[in-house]
């Protein structure tokens, strides 16, 4: 097998297939990083649905409640498919891309209200009555005294969560999607062996995930001290 | 374009499907006992093993857990024959899980070795405990209380992804639901059903394993 492999390697690692996992590269990254980005923005949205302080309406906060519990029970798979289908059969034209990105919108978003509510939960209540007496508003609370503040817990455990999402996307390779898992699917079916693929494939995302990670893991050190 | 939900054509598959949770429980059952043990063994290795081993532990944890699970059982599926090991679906997605799911354990479990004091062992040994009455009173209900929550949600995100199994053709809950939609042709409904499902059978393993760490360890384990 390995001298297989030794035979194949500059073949497999010419010009047009490196130009090749490279675009399937820069989609696996585009589809994480903008899905995390954006999700993570609606989940602050839904822990300020669901915050007592600042906003008194119960259907929302019950809405949003439901959301965050029942979203985070579903796999991305099953999530995927749901989306996938809801495109189709809306008759909306969405690219691949489109559809995976929302479905990893949608995760992150329920993942991230959770921190984000704990990330709020943390600043303790006299905070808010303090800035009251200063005669601050809630939302001007909410952004000058309570937010900067839960940034230090919430922006750790968020990079965390993007490491799962860069995995995650790789199942999106089951609609078609041209990211790196497709990309080896693909060599592998124009003849290359499954070892060079794969292995390829896992090497790119332990180097895409094991930097993300690192850095969480070190910026919550720093913040942790400070 | 409009779409009508038609439910009634997908409900008379709705006992299969929730025969295939039953696979999908086994499946997480089995891939979170065997990396409950390789956890356990790696965590063992961290705390007291020779420098060699300890690295050899953190580069497995470190490789698993930085790449997806799909591409680890991929490489499991097509990889192996090339060497002669020729696995079926349903092996190949149980053993990529469970070394998945090993690595995750082996943390977990490092952070609860941790928690342990020296001083608790030698307390325990001033009043004359033997090894396993130090264990049973005084190690077991301290690295449960630190252990059990991480532990119970780490089994509710293996019955989650147990959903990969489908992808290789094993019949869990997602892979039958693949079956019927091929059948039926509704596809939403389906997959909305297949959702709740999932939603149920997470809410209700929860419950029970809340249930089991407040009669077992008096650890307050949080459903929601």
């Amino acid at each position: 097998m390995w001298d297989q492999v030794v035979e194949e390697a500059p073949r497999f690692f010419g010009y047009y297939n490196l130009i090749f996992i490279g675009e399937a590269l820069v989609n696996t990254l585009l589809l994480s990083w903008i899905g995390a980005t954006v999700g993570f923005g609606f989940g602050f949205l839904f822990a300020i649905c669901r915050h007592p302080r600042l906003f008194g309406l119960l259907p929302l906060r019950i809405l949003a409640t439901l959301y965050v519990e029942l979203f985070r029970r579903i796999p991305f798979l099953v999530k995927l498919m749901c989306v996938f289908f809801a495109f189709q059969l809306s008759g909306a034209q969405a690219s691949l891309f489109t559809i995976a990105l929302v479905t990893v919108v949608l995760s992150a978003a329920a993942f991230a209200a959770e921190i984000a509510r704990a990330g709020l939960e943390s600043i303790p209540a006299p905070q808010w009555d303090a800035a009251e007496a200063m005669n601050f508003g809630r939302w001007r609370t909410l952004w000058r005294v309570v937010a900067p503040q839960s940034f230090r817990i919430v922006l750790p455990p968020l990079f965390g969560y993007t490491v799962g999402f860069i995995k995650s996307t790789s199942i999106a390779s089951q609609i078609g999607v041209m990211e790196l898992t497709y990309a080896a699917k693909i060599l592998n079916t124009r003849g290359f062996s499954a070892l060079l693929c794969f292995g390829t494939i896992l090497l790119l995302y332990f180097l895409i995930c094991w930097p993300t990670k690192h850095f969480g893991e070190r910026l919550e050190r720093r913040l942790a001290r400070r | 374009m409009s779409y009508t939900l038609i439910y009634s054509q997908v409900s008379g598959h709705i006992p299969y499907l929730l025969a295939g949770a039953w696979l999908t429980l086994q499946l997480a059952c089995i891939s979170f006992f065997i990396g409950w043990g390789i956890g356990l063994v790696n965590a063992a290795v961290l705390a007291y093993g020779p420098r060699p081993a300890r690295m050899a532990v953190r580069a497995y944890v470190t490789f698993f857990i930085n790449t997806p699970l799909l591409v680890q059982i991929f490489f499991i599926f097509f990889v192996l024959p090339d060497m002669g090991i020729l696995l079926s679906p349903y092996a190949a997605v149980a053993i990529g899980m469970s070394l998945n799911a090993g690595a995750y354990l082996t943390e977990i479990q490092r952070a609860g070795f941790g928690s342990l004091r020296r001083a608790e062992m030698d307390a325990a040994a001033a009043m004359g405990f033997s090894l396993v009455q130090t264990i049973w009173y005084v190690v077991l209900p301290h690295i449960a209380k630190a252990l059990y929550p991480p532990l119970a949600n780490q089994f509710i995100i293996q019955v989650m992804t147990t959903s990969i199994a489908a992808i290789f053709a094993v019949e869990e809950l997602t892979g039958r639901a693949y079956n019927v939609n091929s059948l039926t042709f509704r596809a939403l409904e389906v997959f909305s059903i297949t959702a709740v499902i999932y939603i149920a059978l997470t809410i209700l393993c929860s419950l029970a394993l809340a249930l089991l760490g407040r009669w077992l360890f008096r650890v307050n384990a949080k459903v929601f």
